[in-house]
């Protein structure tokens, strides 16, 4: 590892560039001209984020927040849980003394940020033993945690067993690296049938005892309302995003969808977070109001599905690469809540949650029934063409959305979608939706260059004849 | 009975298996360590460890599965693409892994394309990620599901009564395994690591009683033998990864070694590798099965489950460990890392080498390292 990198605490470095980085949202453009000259690689998020206006501030001020509490954990007597991005962290904010880190986060974030990403951090999990062939979305800053270089890890928890094996495994590892206690919700292949519900409940109760034993927390009926009435307003938020996503021209910056889904997966029932939604929602009303596509230029040419997930090499190339195509973003598989009011789950009931804040059980069902349909553990655990699964929400979501093509971005680490992505392109294909399988990683530059992915995507656009 | 073994464990085509079936009886495939193969013996049919041996290319299953997956479910479907599993009469698949549990999908596809790959049943075995509460009721309620699935595919009764003769000649066969790694365990070898492993693979394909007796001559025909084959070589153990294919065992016996034990989804662990014969059979079949969570499948037992291996490793009294897995198999890749460490700390050299699953086409790099191990080991340097 670099020496420079264990100069630095990662949380606090985080903390300290977010809670800097929010102050220039005030700043005059020649200002900002000037700043950029100085912080070259943070620009490439730094710019297109600034660019948002008053969503921007909220995202830099819960970010700087985020990083901040889990800087000052162990000062403020609180307990840091290491835990995943599918894992729903409101259960966390329920509490008065646990912190969650979400390494998917911090290695996305290295990967924006940073020259070299955190490929140091990657390479010092193989070096103390972890398979090399391991996801890089956890190995990044997994790495900085297990050489001491972030918060000191209390606990593991997280719920992506069953779902992703190299999810569960890189934080089993980790548990037993830093020889702190683990649980992990294990998912069944079926979401909706009775027994798979109450295992989903019985599941999530037993890591509520887990947490409760090795915290000293104590769950306040009152506040877990409150966090969930919180969600609530988020899911409201978010649906009437997606509704007016389905326009053409489709009226949502493409950035905006990292910028969701990187808050609710750290921020989920906090109210910056809902603020964030909020000024969106009213800046792409604007737009829609007027026609407008959410795209810089302002006209759209393609609209483009990411089966997986987003591309975060070199800040976010691929976001930017779009805008300057004319492509419009329609999310991911990190875009979708799948709450039972959300336009896309119209039709589908039973495979959605539904909030119901009446009694204390209700509420822990319903956080057990929000963490079996985050994005991942709901649409890629069972058969890829099976009912409610990746095949059958791509292709609505596809359609919904009146997307032109799909694209298939992720990382080789991904066990799960590498051995069915063939299958499910070769479906899309036949249903008339030309599909890109790209071979980059999403968080490692150094398995594809972004200048080979772009040239990819390029030929890709070109010979299908999309824009 | 050598060669019975050996053609059982290097072939698909097993006289055994032939014979079972010109008498118009069901074989029924399997894919991972966790399905309990007594049902299928209580409904007169022979469960089938799939293996993906003889696979010498990857050209069918490269059109389905993507190419950051391990070869080993890869070879499974490839196998299965050329008609060879054409005899089954049905598959269990399970989520022994991410890759595994997606043969259901490619398989299922490809059936699609090649006319006649698919089996006439398929069933998936939904295993649970942890072994106790609520995930053990949930693998009682999956066996009793399969159980029911395979009353009404091959229209037969799996009675109590049937279900507990299994598992008393099952047991049987587990007692054999045992005794056979207890000769293992002693100072005087008097069987190589090649031909143990290679009947212990033999269990996993060929019919239970005709296995049981193979197996109960071969211990006795080693209990008669008087030359020590470990004499003068060094003792190690084999962990990780599937590992069907004894090429592996035998190539590291070329190297001036012994196996002497192995951990690789296959044979007993120690002498409580059994299942209750008293109370619940179905309840005792998971509590066998998912007893000391003998796979890195099941995350968080970690500590447990090295436990029993250390302890075992040591009551084989083996001068290194070598830990292999399958290139891109991570749950075997990290786990043999944290292993490593551990053995370290109780002065146990070991290798660690990630490799491919079935024909072994790295076979120099593969001898190089062990070779290079066992001078390690022979130096000095490295004492237990």
């Amino acid at each position: 590892m670099r020496p420079e990198l264990k100069e630095y605490n990662l949380d606090w470095l985080f903390a300290s560039t977010f809670n800097v980085s929010k102050h220039l949202c005030n700043a005059t453009p020649k200002e900002l001209k000037s700043m950029f000259k100085y912080i070259p690689y943070v620009r490439g998020l730094l710019e297109p984020l600034l660019a948002t206006g008053k969503p921007a501030m909220t995202f830099l001020d819960f970010f700087g927040d985020y990083y901040t509490e889990i800087t000052n954990a162990k000062k403020n007597g609180k307990k840091v849980v290491m835990t995943t991005f599918c894992f729903d962290p409101s259960i966390f904010y329920a509490v008065d003394n646990v912190v969650p880190v979400t390494l998917e986060i911090g290695t996305a974030l290295t990967s924006m940020l940073w020259k070299r990403g955190s490929t140091d951090f990657m390479d010092y999990c193989t070096e103390i033993g972890f398979s090399e062939t391991g996801c890089s979305s956890q190995r990044g800053a997994m790495g900085a945690y297990l050489a001491g270089l972030g918060a000191d890890i209390d606990l593991v928890a997280l719920n992506m067993g069953g779902v992703c094996d190299t999810n569960s495994n890189a934080y089993a590892f980790a548990a037993q690296y830093l020889n702190v206690p683990y649980y992990g919700l294990d998912y069944p292949a079926n979401l909706t049938s009775e027994d798979v519900q109450e295992y989903h409940h019985k599941d999530y109760r037993a890591l509520i005892r887990f947490l409760e034993e090795n915290t000293g927390c104590k769950f306040d009926i009152d506040r877990l309302r409150e966090v969930l009435e919180e969600k609530r307003k988020q899911d409201d938020l978010m649906n009437e995003l997606e509704e007016m996503q389905r326009l053409v021209p489709n009226p949502v910056p493409g950035i905006y969808h990292i910028m969701i889904y990187a808050g609710r997966f750290i921020f989920s029932g906090k109210k910056k977070y809902t603020r964030m939604l909020g000024e969106m929602v009213e800046i792409v009303r604007k737009n829609a109001e007027e026609g407008r596509s959410g795209l810089k230029k302002g006209i759209e040419k393609n609209r483009t599905f990411l089966l997986y997930i987003d591309n975060y090499a070199l800040g976010i190339s691929m976001v930017e690469w779009f805008e300057k195509k004319g492509i419009s973003h329609m999310g991911s598989i990190l875009s979708r809540t799948f709450t039972e009011t959300a336009p896309y789950t119209t039709g589908i009931p039973g495979t959605t949650y539904r909030i119901d804040t009446t009694t204390l059980d209700t509420m822990i069902d319903t956080m057990a029934d929000i963490n079996a349909r985050m994005p991942m553990t709901r649409t890629i655990r069972g058969p890829y063409d099976a009912p409610n699964m990746w095949l059958e929400d791509s292709i609505s979501l596809a359609k919904i959305y009146n997307a032109d093509c799909c694209i298939y971005n992720g990382t080789p680490g991904c066990r799960n979608t590498w051995s069915n992505i063939k299958l499910l392109t070769r479906d899309l294909e036949a249903l008339g939706f030309p599909t890109h399988i790209a071979y980059a990683d999403s968080f490692d530059s150094r398995v594809e260059a972004w200048e080979t992915t772009e040239t990819r995507l390029d030929e890709f656009y070109k010979i299908r004849g999309l824009l | 009975m050598k060669n019975v073994f050996q053609e059982a464990a290097t072939t698909l085509d097993i006289p055994s298996v032939q014979e079972w079936k010109k008498k118009d009886r069901k074989v029924v495939g399997y894919t991972c360590s966790f399905m309990p193969v007594e049902p299928f013996y209580a409904a007169g049919i022979l469960p089938l460890r799939l293996r993906g041996i003889n696979a010498t290319s990857m050209e069918i299953a490269d059109s389905y599965y993507g190419p950051f997956v391990c070869s080993f479910p890869k070879a499974l479907l490839q196998v299965a693409g050329t008609g060879k599993y054409g005899f089954l009469d049905g598959v269990v698949l399970s989520n022994g892994c991410d890759t595994l549990r997606r043969l259901d999908d490619c398989w299922r596809k490809m059936g699609q394309d090649i006319k006649g790959s698919l089996p006439p049943w398929f069933h998936y075995l939904d295993v649970p990620h942890k072994p106790d509460g609520h995930a053990f009721d949930w693998y009682v309620n999956q066996i009793k599901k399969m159980m029911a699935a395979i009353e009404k595919q091959f229209d037969v009764t799996i009675t109590q009564e049937k279900l507990y003769h299994a598992i008393k000649e099952q047991n049987r066969v587990r007692s054999l395994l045992w005794e056979l790694e207890k000769l293992r365990r002693k100072d005087e070898l008097k069987v190589t690591g090649s031909e143990a492993y290679t009947a212990i693979i033999a269990g996993t394909v060929m019919p239970r009683d005709i296995y049981a007796g193979h197996l109960s001559d071969l211990i006795e025909d080693i209990q008669n033998r008087t030359v020590d084959v470990a004499a003068n070589r060094k003792r190690l153990f084999l962990s990780g990864s599937v590992c069907d294919d004894f090429d592996l065992i035998h190539l590291i016996e070329q190297s001036n070694a012994i196996v002497a034990g192995e951990n690789l989804c296959f044979g007993v662990r120690n002498d409580e590798d059994i299942v209750s014969e008293t109370g619940d059979p179905v309840a005792a079949l998971a509590a066998k099965y998912l007893s000391g969570s003998v796979c890195p499948r099941m995350m968080g037992w970690y500590q447990a489950r090295s436990a029993r291996l250390m302890n075992r490793i040591k009551n084989i009294n083996v001068d290194g460990v070598i830990l292999q897995n399958i290139r891109f198999c991570d749950l075997h890749g990290s786990e043999n890392g944290l292993f490593e460490r551990d053995l370290e700390k109780n002065r146990l050299p070991s290798l660690r080498i990630e490799r491919e699953y079935g024909p072994l086409t790295e076979s120099g790099r593969l001898r190089m390292r062990v070779d290079a191990f066992i001078e390690q080991l022979s130096s000095g340097n490295q004492t237990r």
